[in-house]
């Protein structure tokens, strides 16, 4: 499988996995989450797991199983870790831990190296057997709600290290803390390259013109994500160019206000034809690839973001991304290097005028976009750190390994 | 850097991985402070390993960077990147050099501002791997088809780690180049790339570059 990767990842990436894979042969590596199917963590596993047994690894996946008010209260821990106000009772609490208690009951949890993905599993390391745990945090936790950080706190404080998606993601706590950004897989429906057939095919379905610009932003109808905004920098950037906006996104069925912001979306968008509204059903992975690689500029103007993983889905094809500094974007984008960051409705029309007007540049910055992905943000750069982890706390207080 | 195998350059290749250390900075103040008693593998890591991370060539250094980027103080960052890290054999030098360069800001300039929430400065350290990437060449020919294809991390382990890890000026090519191949003008011109003022696809253009040249050279040569 890794000889798939071969020509698309960076060269120094593989051979430091294979290295790091015969030192760990045969060893048990356990993954646990809380999900088989959905979420950019199973994503990630779903390609890792047979990767990793390819090159020798005893590697397993497991998924907390729990009943509704389980997911419903560590829905509130997730919203609360980052900074909403959740209430959560002390009976809550027990129940979550009795739910993990109940898992590691029946869940094989020996292995050599053990990777609790959230706070859903979080307590399972009360039932460590051997090996080394590592508590892999993807949310931003640096301004929780204080009560609920501390209950969650106590469980993290007996793993080995943590690992954090963005240094500023991070909640200093007395262990190892590692910091490993997420990735996409360029081999996956979602970034795979395509045909010019198969681009065209998702414009034809969706009535949308090859001959326009567009302007594309792929998001969730989130207030966040300012779809609205995006409208009026489209409108901005129309008395100067002819172009065509498209917001992809798709139902969300955890958040109740998204039908509240769709409708609001709607209405900023009138009757303008140009703007074009698309709910994708699940599993839209190659027609949201092929909208990307159908777009002129590709916008992501969050105002929140956690690391905003899209961004690096469009450098990935070549394109030149406009996006808010805010959260993780700033670590993908160098502003005016490999894409735009923008603080503002003005800032973000400015720069889809600048790309649309200075092709040459667009594609200078869509070559430096797609190659700052390849170095940084591919499957295979975050399997060689979770086993550099693994490697490295198991050689504690050494900050050069030779290999 | 030389082989097992006598007179052979053998490519080996820098990844890093990042750990925090906790610390964090709001203010050009607390940067100082916490520079200042920092651990030595932070520093390391938000100067030498700066060149790794696909650098901004408006600035050389993460101090700088985020006091230009962050702080949006441009003098500061101005001297802060033109701190040459690669004239100290010791860190601690180093570290007394940026704080150096902090006192003298803040004694000529006003207070700066805050930097925005998110924005802090975050100190981090880097747990190294260092490895053989499999490819060894004896020629310069061979180095040529080498260095067109080797990581990024690799030329940033020979080109800018060697200068911090050997003390020496010129770096792992160049000291092959002319210790091994007796290539003294070409050494010289590999030695005198300037490292803060191109980033690493660039080092590696004008590497394939001066080397291309000198295979042709050595090629017009035999055919007289």
């Amino acid at each position: 499988m890794i000889d798939q990767y071969t020509g698309i990842a960076p060269q120094g990436d593989l051979i430091l996995v294979k290295k790091l894979c015969n030192i760990f042969r045969d060893k048990k590596f356990l993954h646990v989450n809380s999900t088989l199917a959905g979420g950019g963590v199973a994503e990630i596993l779903v390609r890792m797991v047979p990767f990793l047994k390819d090159l020798g690894i005893d590697v397993r996946w497991e998924a907390i199983e729990g009943d509704g008010d389980f997911f419903d209260m560590t829905k509130k821990v997730h919203n609360a870790l980052q900074g909403d106000t959740e209430i959560i009772t002390d009976a809550m609490w027990q129940h979550h831990y009795d739910i993990n208690k109940k898992n590691a009951s029946t869940m094989n949890l020996e292995a050599d190296a053990v990777i609790i993905h959230d706070p859903q599993p979080v307590p399972l390391v009360e039932y460590r057997k051997e090996g080394i745990w590592i508590w892999r945090c993807h949310i931003d936790i640096s301004n929780p709600m204080p009560q609920v950080y501390n209950n969650v706190e106590r469980y993290c404080r007996l793993y080995d290290a943590s690992i954090f998606s963005v240094s500023k993601f991070a909640k200093p706590m007395d262990m190892d803390e590692f910091i490993i950004p997420p990735s996409i897989d360029p081999l996956a429906d979602k970034n795979r390259d395509l045909t010019a057939e198969e681009v065209a095919e998702t414009l034809a379905k969706f009535e949308l013109p090859a001959d326009r610009k567009m302007i594309l932003q792929v998001s969730r109808f989130d207030r966040f994500k300012d779809p609205v905004g995006v409208i009026e920098a489209y409108r901005n950037v129309k008395k100067y160019n002819d172009c065509i906006l498209v917001l992809a996104g798709s139902p969300a069925t955890d958040d109740p206000e998204a039908d509240i912001v769709l409708e609001e979306v709607k209405e900023a968008a009138g009757t303008d034809p140009d703007i074009h509204i698309l709910m994708l059903p699940p599993f839209s992975n190659k027609d949201i690839n092929a909208l990307q690689r159908a777009a002129t500029v590709v916008v992501q103007k969050s105002l929140k973001e956690g690391f905003g993983l899209t961004v690096s889905e469009a450098m990935w094809k070549g394109k030149p991304v406009v996006a808010g500094a805010v959260g993780g974007i700033p670590l993908q984008i160098e502003h005016g290097v490999t894409g735009f960051l923008v603080h503002s409705v003005h800032g973000a029309a400015f720069r889809i005028r600048q790309i649309f007007n200075n092709p040459e540049m667009a594609r200078r910055m869509g070559e430096e976009a797609k190659e700052y992905v390849r170095n940084n943000f591919l499957i295979t750069r975050h399997i060689r750190d979770y086993l550099g982890v693994w490697y490295s706390v198991q050689n504690k207080g050494r900050h050069i390994l030779e290999l | 850097m030389e082989s097992a195998v006598k007179n052979e350059f053998e490519f080996r290749q820098c990844i890093g991985l990042t750990k925090s250390t906790g610390q964090r900075a709001r203010n050009l103040r607390e940067l100082r402070d916490l520079i200042s008693t920092i651990s030595i593998d932070s520093i390391f890591h938000h100067t030498y390993q700066y060149f790794i991370k696909g650098h901004s060539l408006e600035y050389t250094n993460d101090f700088g960077h985020w006091a230009g980027e962050c702080l949006e103080e441009r003098a500061l960052s101005e001297y802060l990147c033109n701190i040459d890290i690669f004239a100290f054999t010791e860190i601690d030098d180093l570290r007394a050099a940026i704080l150096g360069q902090i006192d003298i800001y803040l004694e000529t300039f006003p207070e700066p501002r805050e930097a925005l929430p998110g924005d802090e400065f975050y100190f981090n350290e880097t747990v190294s791997f260092v490895f053989p990437i499999g490819m060894r060449v004896r020629n310069l020919a061979e180095f040529l088809m080498a260095i067109k294809h080797v990581d990024q991390g690799c030329i940033y382990y020979h080109f800018y780690l060697a200068r911090k890890r050997l003390g020496q000026d010129s770096g792992d090519f160049a000291k092959w180049i002319k210790d091994t191949l007796k290539k003294e003008a070409l050494a010289a011109r590999i030695a005198s790339i300037d490292p803060f003022m191109l980033n690493i696809e660039n080092i590696r253009y004008d590497i394939i570059e001066f080397v291309e040249e000198e295979v042709h050279s050595d090629m017009e040569i035999m055919g007289r």
